[in-house]
């Protein structure tokens, strides 16, 4: 052993190192959050909780019940009733999400032909009862309305509607035309 | 000796470890025989996180399986997922962008810093070195911020796809990012002056759980526990997949094959990460994220049935079998990815529906459970915790 190692060994150098650098964090901001005083913006696109878009023209939801989220859903939570009219199209009757299975991929959201269903930025929804968090369908319109009150821009648009980098020829007609949705808390 | 020994009454003591113990990284239960301080047998119980991971994903189609991929590994999702996608890719030959494949290629390697250092958090403070704790989890906030700016979500992220990625990443993603790479040596810098010359830290992990080179192989071990033996093998390196054949890294390996070399490997491993990510982002091509041919999410489950009322049951049968039109190639594959834990493999048999006909996942941490016992026994209790850390598993994917 070298005297320099000895003298490293007795004046505890590598510990010193170590105190001296966390000492140095003492007297910088800390980067923690004191979460529920303190919130924090999830970023555009984030998957939160579930709502039906209200078309600004009708009032209503945008759902054409062709099935394709119920379909796709991995923990199969979404449940539609339609039925159909005359003329082939179709009437939603029952839409039902069991948000406490879902489990936010968004998949939902991205199959969506008409851009009706989206995965809001608000995350603070739990609650101490099941029936709160299953949701139907007006249940889901509130949501948006929830929502869009405490929204500061005068459009929404959700990133999985239409994802960056996609070849459009590829999405159905009411995807590649879909602009931001407008928002105006009058009339909800 | 003897006869104090015996008016003493000493006999071993059968303790059961787990599955609620804290050091044990989730619920794994290790049942351990004890002679004082020395764990005479130690015989690990998995199995309570058993979700049926592989049997779930026969009932669903190629791309609705996909988010159950996330919670295997559940602290590299993004890593699972990019394995579950590269298997099926190869399966039905389906030629990825190679925007997509560079933006995967980042995407893997963010996930295995990530994951490294949470591992590096974790066993430090497993061993009683709290501080280093609480500096990796700042890096780890930054990178689960980038992986939210770009899908969505910050652990289960469901990300890639099969012929892709979901959605391109915008110039704040990479801007942010490459300024990551540009702090990241400094923060593990910081990381080494905490923990790498200090003698606790030397104490208890020099010269424990050795795993010789041939013990190593015999095991199947694989990733960072097998490369802190010495032995040389990455399945970036040996057989790429993604971008990993058009940038330059350097495979980090071990010498001793003690827990102090499988740490030093990885945090090599961190800055051979960080040099990635900056090729990366340094080469990105400009062009789409889904291949043309790549799996549509609604993809049918199975071909058009022609099935008629008039006819007899039997008649229907033969027609079902017969006459089903094939939704996708008929095969089955083994492809294997570099996760973090080490090499994810997914056996894949397609019967030509949309749903795996069986789906077999070669889980890392699953392999490395099963060397607990030598590297445990005739050792102290206090060195099954450094054991437990340094093979670095995660039960979600070990019980998947």
């Amino acid at each position: 052993m070298t005297i320099r190692e000895f003298a490293k060994k007795i004046f505890l150098v590598e510990i010193l190192k170590g105190m001296a650098l966390t000492l140095k964090y003492m007297f910088t901001h800390p980067i923690t959050r004191q979460y529920p005083e303190e919130k924090r913006d999830p970023f555009p696109g984030f998957r939160g909780r579930h709502a039906f878009v209200r078309n600004p023209e009708t009032g209503k939801e945008k759902c054409v019940a062709c099935l394709r989220c119920a379909t796709v859903c991995p923990s199969q939570c979404i449940y539609i009733d339609y039925r159909e009219q005359g003329d082939g199209s179709r009437v939603l009757e029952k839409y039902e999400i069991e948000a406490l299975r879902c489990v936010y991929c968004g998949y939902c959201v991205e199959v969506c032909p008409v851009c009706a269903l989206v995965l809001t930025e608000f995350y603070e929804y739990c609650d101490y009862s099941r029936s709160r968090i299953y949701f139907d369908r007006e249940r889901l319109l509130k949501n948006w309305d929830e929502f869009t009150s405490k929204l500061e821009t005068d459009t929404y648009f959700n990133k999985f509607w239409r994802p960056d980098g996609i070849d459009m020829k590829k999405m159905p007609v009411g995807k590649r035309f879909q602009s931001p949705v407008p928002i105006n808390p009058k009339t909800s | 000796m003897k006869t104090t020994a015996k008016e003493l009454q000493t006999k071993e003591l059968t303790i059961s470890m787990g599955p609620q113990h804290p050091a044990t990284h989730g619920v794994l239960r290790l049942v351990l025989d004890l002679d004082g301080e020395t764990v005479v047998k130690c015989t690990p119980y998995v199995g309570y996180l058993h979700r049926g991971v592989e049997k779930l994903s026969e009932n669903r189609t190629y791309t609705s399986a996909l988010p159950l991929m996330d919670r295997l590994d559940y602290i590299s999702s993004m890593a699972n997922d990019i394995g579950y996608c590269v298997a099926l890719e190869r399966l039905f030959g389906i030629e990825v962008p190679k925007r997509a494949k560079y933006i995967r290629t980042i995407m893997a390697e963010m996930t295995r810093i990530s994951s490294h250092i949470i591992w590096l958090g974790t066993h430090a403070l497993d061993i009683g070195a709290m501080t280093v704790f609480l500096y990796s989890f700042r890096e780890r906030e930054w990178l689960l911020d980038l992986f939210e700016m770009t899908c969505g979500a910050r652990l289960t992220v469901s990300y890639p796809r099969i012929g892709g990625v979901r959605t391109d990443v915008n110039s704040e993603f990479l801007e942010s990012l490459y300024k990551f790479t540009e702090e990241f040596p400094k923060r593990i810098e910081e990381y080494e002056t905490l923990i790498d010359q200090n003698r606790i830290w030397l104490q208890r992990t020099k010269g424990i759980g050795v795993i010789s080179v041939e013990d190593a192989i015999n095991w199947g071990l694989t990733g960072p526990t097998l490369r802190g033996s010495g032995i040389d093998y990455d399945v970036r390196k040996h057989k790429p997949y993604d971008a990993y054949d058009e940038v330059e890294f350097e495979v980090p390996v071990g010498k001793n094959g003690d827990v102090y070399d499988r740490y030093r490997c990885r945090m090599e491993e961190l800055r051979q990460s960080n040099h990635i990510i900056r090729q990366c982002i340094e080469g990105m091509p400009e062009c789409t994220v889904l291949a043309d041919n790549a799996l549509e999410l609604d993809m049918p489950a199975e071909g058009p049935k022609k099935l008629e009322a008039d006819m007899s049951l039997e008649h229907a049968f033969i027609l079902l079998s017969e006459d089903r039109e094939m939704v996708l190639p008929e095969g089955e594959i083994y492809s294997a990815v570099e996760v973090p834990k080490g090499e994810l493999g997914f056996y894949i048999i397609s019967d030509g529906s949309g749903r795996p006909y069986r789906m077999r996942v070669r889980a890392p941490s699953f392999v490395h459970v099963s060397v607990l016992p030598k590297l445990c026994e005739g050792h102290l209790v206090a060195d099954t915790i450094a054991n437990i850390g340094t093979i670095d598993v995660v039960l979600g994917e070990c019980d998947r």
